[in-house]
């Protein structure tokens, strides 16, 4: 449907981005990531006819764009861009209609035909209810759905969106998204979409066209992409910043060092919001034993935990709670966070009772029994809290304990 | 098939979403009445009173003696000129303000009045003539003012066929005006007391010079004008959206900026050479057109302001040749006097300014 052939766009004659090949067909959704600054905006421009080639060709249903007059392409090619349309006092109907700007005469009479089209691309973005209200008065997420119906209304062969859903709440992202999708594949429209958003582009799009160091490269899949570990080194996730491919989501590493450590005792995702909570408060903390391959686990190593694993789907061995208890020595409280307990982890229960029996202050979060307990939390919040205290019992305690 | 007849069912709910809002509709119909009315009243008063009833005789033709002579001669001109000239005034504002998304535009921003003060100078001050009129032609003056507005037109025109951002011919626009008034300031220093108060006068702006022989020439071009605004509505539309959109649906933007800048300076250069630079109707008309109809759809934003346009330049003219009997003070004095503080009002009591 649209397709590039050793493209190089920028501005001024210097080009941004070189040698780009790709096409798009009927009816997928292939969306455009790559750092700021990357060439993601002139890529899509160059494309939808809005800044001229510096070399190569675009290909709009095998016709060259060079050769097609604005009004042609217009027709072919719809536009969402990251242009901010100022509130004006239009409607949302005089809005869509707009884009019958290349069917109507110059006095934009609206035939029949080109109501009844106004009508089907308001339906399709699903703001028919909103027609007779003003711009002005819409949400952020409102007024990019009329930008979209206005581009549908173009009845457009190719769909360019730049950053469509940057500025909108995580609901109205999704929403807009899906809907661009659906109305793509049942109009057979070929969607260019750039998106900010990584991990929504890693979940929505049908192909990727990945965009850094003025090249282009296309990936079949967003999967393949995130198993070559991709997002990674595009956006250059190994410091403080990561990825996970496993949760396919951009993490954050918080760099703790020194003060007191935790060891929390975990499985079966029982863990994920502690560690979570500790990272955020500035502790570092050891686990275990997790289960590789359990959500906790990956959590855990994510946020530079230490981890003490076993295999999956093995019983926690001997050696691995001689290894956890280890690890505890060195804390200055535990942690259990009451998981479900089973034949393969049942050792992690009495790993707990251990440690507690050791002299480590053990709190619990949660309903489960556990010998030797100091403190029982019901939430995450009472959690907070309760090491707070338990630290600063602990602080107080040493001195005398030395002494004996 | 299925979606065309969802398709239909929606038109037929919808169907109030697609025309003009009721309130404009009400709005421009409230606004023509007080056209005739201001006509009427226009040709009737003055310095020499003149019955309703001679100046109707006089309108139709049938009238006689010195009513129905100042009637045709001096009252129906000045009051066609107001009209229309207020009329092209309030239209060039209002697309100047959407072409460069700014309330502040007037129709002047362009520099038109000031190539034609820069050409009058000439003319008036120094006896200059460039070859292009006679001194003793009885039109020296109107010749002079109009081929030095049409310079500064055809200068912009071409301009902003050629520039990459709309602001570049703002800014240009705005230099080209000091540069001619840096001009036009020595050329007043230099001049003596008598020729220095003619071109003053002529600076000040007034519709009392209008005659025939002038008009008869400008206002069909500012007829012709007036009706062929209903074509760059839809370009001025799209163009609220942003130039790129515009661009994206289809308009050529330098083709677009050139018929919009052409269609705003041609007439103002004609209102110029009639009447000297009338201030404030440009700006406050599309102002007020934009807060009373509360759209920004040019289909009736442009009809709008030129009724706006028109009434305010009546409206004022009137004043200017009534309040100080039988003196007559500048027109830019009373639509500024009466006006500013209108627009503040509405300004302090509105939603703020939305081009």
């Amino acid at each position: 449907m649209i397709e590039a052939v050793d493209l190089s766009a920028g501005y001024g004659g210097r080009p941004v981005i070189a040698g780009v090949n790709l096409s798009v067909r009927r009816g997928e959704f292939v969306a455009v990531i790559g750092p700021n600054a990357a060439g993601k905006t002139t890529l899509l421009k160059t494309l939808a006819n809005l800044l001229k080639p510096l070399g190569g060709v675009v290909y709009i249903s095998g016709t060259t764009t060079s050769r097609m007059a604005a009004r042609e392409i217009a027709r072919l090619v719809g536009s969402v861009l990251t242009e901010q349309p100022r509130p004006t006092q239009l409607t949302v109907f005089e809005v869509v209609s707009l884009g019958r700007y290349p069917y109507t005469n110059p006095m934009h009479t609206l035939t029949g035909r080109d109501r009844s089209e106004v009508w089907r691309a308001l339906a399709d973005a699903g703001i028919t209810h909103l027609s007779s209200r003003r711009l002005s008065e819409l949400s952020d997420g409102q007024r990019q759905k009329v930008m979209i119906a206005r581009a549908l209304a173009q009845e457009p062969r190719v769909l360019i969106l730049d950053e469509p859903v940057t500025y909108l709440d995580p609901k109205a992202r999704v929403e807009i998204l899906l809907t661009v999708k659906r109305v793509a594949r049942e109009r057979g429209i070929a969607v260019i979409a750039s998106l900010h958003e990584v991990e929504l582009a890693l979940r929505m799009a049908d192909r990727l066209i990945v965009v850094s160091g003025g090249r282009v490269a296309l990936y079949d899949s967003p999967e393949e992409f995130v198993a070559l570990g991709g997002p990674i080194h595009l956006y250059g996730l190994d410091g403080e910043s990561t990825f996970s491919p496993e949760l396919m989501s951009v993490e954050f590493r918080p760099r703790i060092e020194g003060g007191p450590r935790l060891f929390i005792v975990a499985g079966g995702g029982s863990g994920s919001l502690v560690y979570r909570m500790l990272a955020r408060l500035g502790y570092q903390f050891s686990t275990g034993v997790l289960h590789e391959g359990d959500i906790d686990y990956y959590v855990a190593s994510l946020l530079g935990g230490v981890v003490i694993t076993e295999q999956a789907f093995q019983p926690i061995s001997p050696e691995s709670v001689r290894r956890a208890l280890e690890e505890s020595r060195d804390c200055a409280a535990a942690i259990y966070t009451s998981p479900p307990i089973g034949p393969l982890n049942s050792a992690n229960h009495i790993l707990a009772e251990t440690i507690a029996q050791q002299g480590i202050p053990l709190i619990v979060l949660g309903p489960a029994e556990v010998k030797g307990v100091v403190a029982r939390a019901r939430s995450l919040a009472d959690l907070s809290k309760s090491i707070e205290m338990v630290l600063e019992n602990s602080r107080a305690v040493e001195p005398l304990s030395a002494k004996r | 098939m299925v979606r065309l007849l969802r398709g239909e069912a929606l038109t037929e709910l919808g169907a109030e979403a697609e025309y003009k809002s009721p309130r404009s509709r009400c709005v421009l119909l409230l606004l023509s009445l007080p056209i005739a009315p201001l006509f009427i009243v226009s040709i009737v008063l003055g310095g020499y009173a003149i019955q309703p009833w001679d100046a109707l005789a006089a309108l139709s033709g049938g009238g006689r003696g010195e009513a129905a002579l100042i009637v045709e001669s001096i009252r129906l001109p000045r009051t066609l000129a107001a009209m229309l000239g207020g009329a092209s005034l309030g239209v060039a504002g209002a697309i100047l303000q959407a072409l460069f998304r700014n309330p502040l535009a007037d129709p002047y921003i362009l520099g038109v009045s000031a190539g034609s003060s820069l050409f009058l100078a000439l003319s008036i001050l120094t006896g200059a003539t460039l070859g292009l009129w006679t001194p003793t032609n009885p039109y020296s003056l109107y010749t002079a003012a109009f081929i030095g507005a049409l310079v500064v037109v055809i200068v912009m025109i071409v301009l902003s066929g050629v520039v990459r951002t709309t602001t570049t011919i703002l800014v240009a626009g705005i230099m080209f005006s000091y540069l001619a008034y840096a001009v036009t300031s020595i050329l007043q220093v230099f001049a003596d007391i008598e020729k220095l108060r003619a071109f003053t006068y002529w600076v000040m702006g007034s519709f009392s010079g209008a005659r025939w022989s002038i008009l008869g020439l400008g206002l069909p071009f500012l007829l012709i004008f007036l009706a062929a605004m209903v074509f760059l509505c839809k370009p001025l539309n799209a163009l609220l959206l942003g130039e790129d959109y515009a661009r994206s649906m289809g308009m050529n933007l330098n083709r677009a900026r050139m018929l919009i800048v052409a269609a705003a300076a041609l007439p103002v250069s004609i209102v110029t050479t009639i009447a000297g630079s009338v201030g404030f109707i440009g700006l406050s008309a599309p102002y007020l057109a934009r807060q009373l109809t509360r759209t920004s759809n040019h289909f009736t934003i442009i009809p709008a302001s030129a009724l706006l346009g028109s009434t305010l330049a009546t409206a004022a003219d009137l004043i200017s040749r009534l309040a100080l009997k039988p003196i007559e003070i500048p027109i830019t004095a009373v639509t500024a006097l009466f006006g500013a503080p209108l627009v503040i009002y509405l300004l302090l009591r509105g939603r703020g300014v939305q081009v």
